[in-house]
């Protein structure tokens, strides 16, 4: 669809070569160049590009509808869910480098527990909270707690998983020692991204415009937090001093003070924004839905620049992450 | 706006994401939130696609078809009256309700299947993973989803004459007189339901296509509407027998061919007609329409026309 999507694919005839060469090949990975991997739901493909040029290098296939990306604990492979597609990509985080896949129902999003031990993967089609053994990808448990399960964050002890039911209009608490849902609670129309932050769980409420902040303990609202129409999902800068949430209806991001969660600054930005991660030079790139183009917003100079992707992007991967341990931290990848 | 304008200045690498994404930013997304639906905002995009395309096939279809249907025609009628249920039946069906409702239906029962293998251990199967070669080819694996598609379309359609019952309701299709591009879409509600169904079922078993090869799916359905057209073209000797011309289609709807003893069913592809030995391509044209059919079923109101199918079908029953 984009780019150089008609390069001829590495054949099978390609695969003993690589495999004779793995010294060679570990060393043009360390000196790969950044890459962005853009997860574009609506055209089936994954876009590598390249962060310096900000070309295309290529698109790699999945099935259907890539959605979300986790890193594995040992950052060794990035697994891409591929939602309607029934499927886990797997991915050199590296290169993009498409390392095969396996079949799993309905992955949407998805986040290894901090301690390594859980995969929990929400599937919103099929209405399921899927956790899984991280190391052997086989399924311990399938929870049925509410209608379209959207996005997940745990609590650092990695005891408990928070989950948004988008069409419930819920937060979920389960707690993993016990394999068990401890609370759920009402948080408005349409709640989707979640996040862990100082000892409260945010969540973004999609069909209205603001950020709910719940107490973990008991699942109580505590506040709430006005950013704008379509608040989608929350972000932690690498320096941990300002929190982003993307708000889709609006076409905008609000800025927050991350201590005080107090109204910082709004940023416009058109398109749908959705997924976004921080660059190490400070820019933002954001993955804007509906305009099928990544953007590179930088915060100081307020510049945005455009780079065009495949349909619908979704989630947004930067392999700068890898090294980065400040924003990796800030991911709660590290 | 002008920040919009700035985004959609670039490169337009895209003109049917980028409109629909305007579309479902300025329209639909705001819609969604106003009336507290936000949790379908992912897969409204998906009906966004839909309706721009199949305001797109319009268009095309209308931009080829006229000319050719004003300057190569091959009937001349007095009156153009009776077409325009014909083109209310497009609206209906491109772009009206209808699509909506097929999207939601399919969901559901898409979700309920899914579920169903979820819990037993399985995921539902798909072209790409029954013949996992397919994989990272995506116009092979499109090119074979439309095959199949329209092998199954060939023995639907078939089926649908060799029952009176089934036929009763497809009279409907063919009871036009005055057949243009337009008529593509002249189905019975109930006939489309039981396509519905059919596609619905073909789907489950090899999943559907992905939608990302807009300007393929165009073109499919874009030889469905000029099949229909009413003009004297042909894709020649060999071309009719690759794809479904004006000409070979118009023999299936000609009034020999109406009711139980028909000929030429394919819908874009000839191929499954000449393997299964259904394919007439010497016939001359003849007057389209069915005789058998009831007046209001050719030139009634729509209504008049889908209670006509009813009627007709309940006479089928009792024999
Ligand atoms: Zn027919
Ligand atoms: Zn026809």
């Amino acid at each position: 669809m984009t780019g150089p999507a008609s390069l001829p694919r590495r054949t099978l005839f390609a695969a003993p070569a690589l495999l004779a060469l793995p010294t060679r090949a570990r060393a043009a990975s360390a000196a790969q160049p950044p890459i962005a991997i853009v997860l574009n739901s609506g055209g089936a493909t994954v876009s590598v590009i390249d962060m310096t040029t900000r070309k295309i290098l290529r698109d790699e296939p999945t099935f259907r509808e890539p959605s979300h990306w986790a890193l594995t604990p040992d950052h060794k492979k990035l697994l891409i869910a591929d939602s309607s597609g029934n499927a886990l990509f797997f991915l050199d985080p590296a290169t993009g480098t498409e390392l095969g896949h396996k079949l799993i129902p309905d992955p949407y999003q998805l986040w290894f527990s901090p301690d390594g031990t859980y995969l929990t993967i929400t599937c919103l089609r099929l209405n399921h909270v899927d956790v899984y053994h991280a190391a052997s990808l086989t399924l311990a448990h399938r929870f049925k707690l509410g209608s379209m399960p959207s996005h997940l964050s745990y609590t650092p002890d990695s005891r408990t998983v928070f989950v948004s039911m988008q069409d419930s209009g819920t937060l979920v608490a389960i707690d993993l020692a016990n394999m068990t849902p401890r609370w759920t609670t009402k948080v408005g129309k349409t709640p989707a991204g979640v996040m862990w932050h100082d000892g409260v769980v945010l969540t973004a409420i999609m069909g209205s415009d603001h950020v709910a902040v719940l107490d973990p303990a008991t699942g109580r609202i505590t506040r709430t937090i006005l950013t704008d129409k379509g608040a989608h999902n929350i972000f932690l800068t690498p320096d941990r001093t300002q929190l982003y949430v993307t708000n889709r209806v609006a076409g905008s991001l609000t800025v927050l003070d991350a201590r005080t969660l107090g109204f910082v600054k709004r940023i416009a930005m058109p398109g749908g924004p959705d997924d976004l991660c921080f660059a190490p030079d400070g820019k933002l790139w954001i993955a804007l839905r509906f305009a099928s183009r990544v953007a590179v917003h930088d915060p100081v100079t307020g510049a945005t620049d455009h780079i065009s992707v495949g349909r619908s992007p979704h989630g947004i991967f930067i392999s700068t992450l890898l090294t980065d341990r400040p924003a990796l931290a800030a991911m709660r990848l590290a | 706006m002008q920040m919009m304008a700035q985004v959609l200045s670039h490169v337009p690498a895209h003109p049917f994401n980028d409109v629909a994404g305007w579309i479902e930013q300025t329209a639909v997304l705001p819609l969604l939130y106003r009336a507290g639906l936000m949790q379908w905002s992912e897969l409204s995009f998906g009906w966004t696609l839909v309706a721009v395309y199949g305001i797109t096939q319009m268009i095309l279809a209308y931009a080829v078809c006229v000319p050719l249907e004003r300057f190569h025609p091959l009937e001349r009628w007095t009156t153009s009256k009776p077409v325009l249920v014909d083109v209310f039946y497009t609206f209906l069906a491109r772009v009206g309700v209808l699509p909506i409702m097929t999207f939601v239906l399919f969901y559901a029962a898409q979700v309920q299947l899914d579920g169903f293998l979820a819990d037993r251990g399985y995921v539902p199967p798909m072209l790409e993973t029954i013949i996992p070669a397919l994989f990272g080819h995506p116009v092979v694996t499109f090119a074979l989803y439309a095959l199949i598609l329209d092998f199954t379309d060939y023995w639907r359609h078939r089926l649908s004459h060799r029952f009176s019952i089934w036929y009763a309701l497809h009279a409907v299709h063919h009871a036009q007189r005055q057949m243009t591009f337009w008529s593509d879409d002249r189905n019975h509600v109930i006939d489309e339901v039981l396509s519905f169904l059919w596609f619905m079922l073909i789907g489950l078993l090899i999943g559907i296509p992905p939608l990302q090869f807009p300007l393929l799916i165009l073109m499919l359905r874009f030889v469905e509407s000029l099949s229909h057209a009413n003009t004297t073209l042909s894709f020649g000797k060999i071309g009719d027998r690759l794809l479904v011309s004006p000409r070979f289609h118009r023999t299936h709807h000609g009034i020999l061919a109406a009711g139980q003893k028909s000929c030429n069913y394919g819908a874009v592809f000839p191929l499954w007609d000449i393997i299964f030995k259904t394919a007439d391509f010497a016939r001359p044209p003849t007057p389209t329409g069915d005789p058998t059919a009831p007046e209001a079923m050719a030139t009634g109101t729509y209504l008049a026309q889908q209670w006509s199918g009813i009627a007709h079908t309940v006479r089928a029953l009792r024999g």
